[in-house]
């Protein structure tokens, strides 16, 4: 049982804050639907998007910040371009995703987190992106050693693959770059 | 004005599994007399991976080294990577209306970063370099048994105060020219829908079901094939088709051409040169071509 009276005072001000950041009006919302009709992810998330706006507007904000629609969502913006009052829904879902980071009350999936990772780390090292490295190293990591195999004699017949790591000349200049986004996150 | 030279940034994608996008989109610039100087040691863009699309300093910096380094170049960049294309408008966007941003990033470059190169994706480039009427006359109608769906998917035009590309919700800038070609041309109900975008190989599910949606509407709308300017798209939609099948225990065989190999094709290149082999699920192209000299 969740207290009521509590959760929406606590709840207030969280909805402040994001709307605050995301420069987004959540009471705007009237419940279309027409956010969750075109989401090609809602079957994945706990609450689809005009339920997470529903969640928003009444302050239960605890369930946007834990659910995993942020987690999951991956920014296509398909609901912000059809929202019929231009409610930029998606940045709604990110910048709670992002308090629920920031507080630490919800990290992303771990395999959305490790591909993430992998992903920044080859190009932090070498300066691209080497897709069979990072495909190898996340079966590795995630232990799903068998993780899209079946598309490995296609990619092979096909020579889609480089077998050598890409690099570019200037990679100081790279690792300065991430260095400085670890540093400084925001501007 | 047009431009006889681009810079070109192809990212990584197209040095791999993108690689008959990279071939296809060369032969048909190098077909039509464009020249492309290839962005010296570019780097990548960082992709969906680097903290997107509000405020994250690696989101600017990374694609930012690119635009730099065009900036000592031509006066115009093309990335036919959507993803691509998307992460330099976001750095340019940024570093165009905000000092501070901009001084920052100088401060990294250890130079005064330049950020006006004019960047263009793959449609807005051939739309400028070659007409629908010039298109049409090259092709003859060689495509004219076929239909084809238009596929923006997101990146292309979204979001659409930053890209200014095309509309949203019902972009059309493909058409002209993919309608030069002799093909029918339907409306294609889910060009700006999401294929699932980079959740491969973390999350199959997800991407295999909106993929699967797309196709399967392909499929309803009668057509023969869908085009796209999109790598990652390309990838969930083409090489994970087989997948797909087996998911859902369907048989869909939806070709997906890259948007240069269409406009190769109905320029009379033949589909060895434009890499049509490198395609998971190959197109009849005997039937497309079928009574075309």
């Amino acid at each position: 049982m969740i207290p009521l009276s509590e959760t929406l005072s606590q709840g207030r001000e969280l909805v402040v804050e994001i709307e605050r950041r995301s420069g987004q009006k959540v009471a705007d919302c009237y419940q279309c639907g027409t956010c969750s009709s075109t989401c090609a992810a809602a079957d994945a998330f706990d609450y689809p998007p005009h339920v997470f706006m529903r969640l928003l507007q009444l302050g239960v904000v605890d369930r946007a910040l834990t659910s995993t629609t942020g987690q999951l969502c991956y920014d296509c913006m398909t609901c912000s371009s059809r929202c019929p009052i231009s409610i930029d829904v998606a940045d709604v879902i990110e910048t709670t995703k992002n308090i629920a980071d920031e507080q630490g009350i919800r990290e992303s999936e771990r395999g959305l987190r490790l591909f993430r990772n992998l992903f920044l780390k080859n190009v932090r090292r070498h300066g691209r992106l080497h897709e069979a490295s990072l495909l190898a190293w996340f079966n590795l990591k995630s232990g799903k050693l068998t993780n899209d195999m079946s598309l490995v004699p296609l990619i092979l017949h096909r020579k889609k693959v480089r077998i050598i790591q890409p690099r570019i000349k200037n990679r100081a200049q790279v690792r300065r770059i991430f260095q400085r986004a670890k540093e400084r996150p925001k501007w | 004005m047009v431009n006889t030279a681009y810079s070109y940034y192809p990212g990584c994608s197209l040095t791999s599994s993108a690689k008959e996008y990279d071939i296809s989109f060369r032969k048909v610039v190098e077909t039509l007399g464009i020249q492309l100087d290839e962005l010296k040691d570019w780097n990548c863009c960082g992709a969906s991976p680097a903290p997107h699309h509000k405020a994250e300093t690696l989101g600017v910096l990374l694609p930012g080294r690119n635009l730099h380094i065009a900036g000592a170049g031509h006066d115009a960049i093309v990335a036919p990577c959507a993803g691509c294309y998307n992460r330099l408008k976001y750095a340019q966007y940024k570093l165009a209306g905000d000092e501070n941003i901009r001084e920052q990033t100088s401060e990294v470059f250890q130079a005064e970063v330049r950020y006006q190169t004019e960047v263009l994706n793959i449609v807005q480039m051939l739309n400028r370099e070659i007409t629908p009427e010039a298109l049409r006359e090259k092709a003859q109608g060689r495509l004219a048994n076929i239909r084809i769906g238009a596929y923006y998917g997101c990146l292309l035009t979204r979001p659409a105060e930053i890209v200014g590309f095309d509309s949203p919700r019902d972009p059309r800038k493909m058409r002209p020219l993919m309608e030069a070609t002799g093909a029918e041309v339907p409306h294609f109900p889910f060009k700006t829908e999401c294929c699932g975008s980079y959740m491969g190989l973390a999350r199959k599910d997800i991407v295999l079901k909106a993929s699967f949606r797309i196709i399967d509407v392909a499929v309803s709308t009668g057509l023969d094939a869908l085009v796209t300017a999109c790598p990652l798209c390309h990838q969930n939609l083409d090489l994970r088709q087989g997948q797909i099948n087996k998911a859902f225990g369907t048989s869909l065989r939806m070709p997906v051409l890259y948007f240069s190999q269409l406009i190769g094709l109905a320029m009379g290149i033949s589909p060895e040169e434009l890499e049509l082999d490198a395609l998971a699920v190959q197109p009849d192209i005997g039937r497309w071509l079928r009574g075309v000299a």
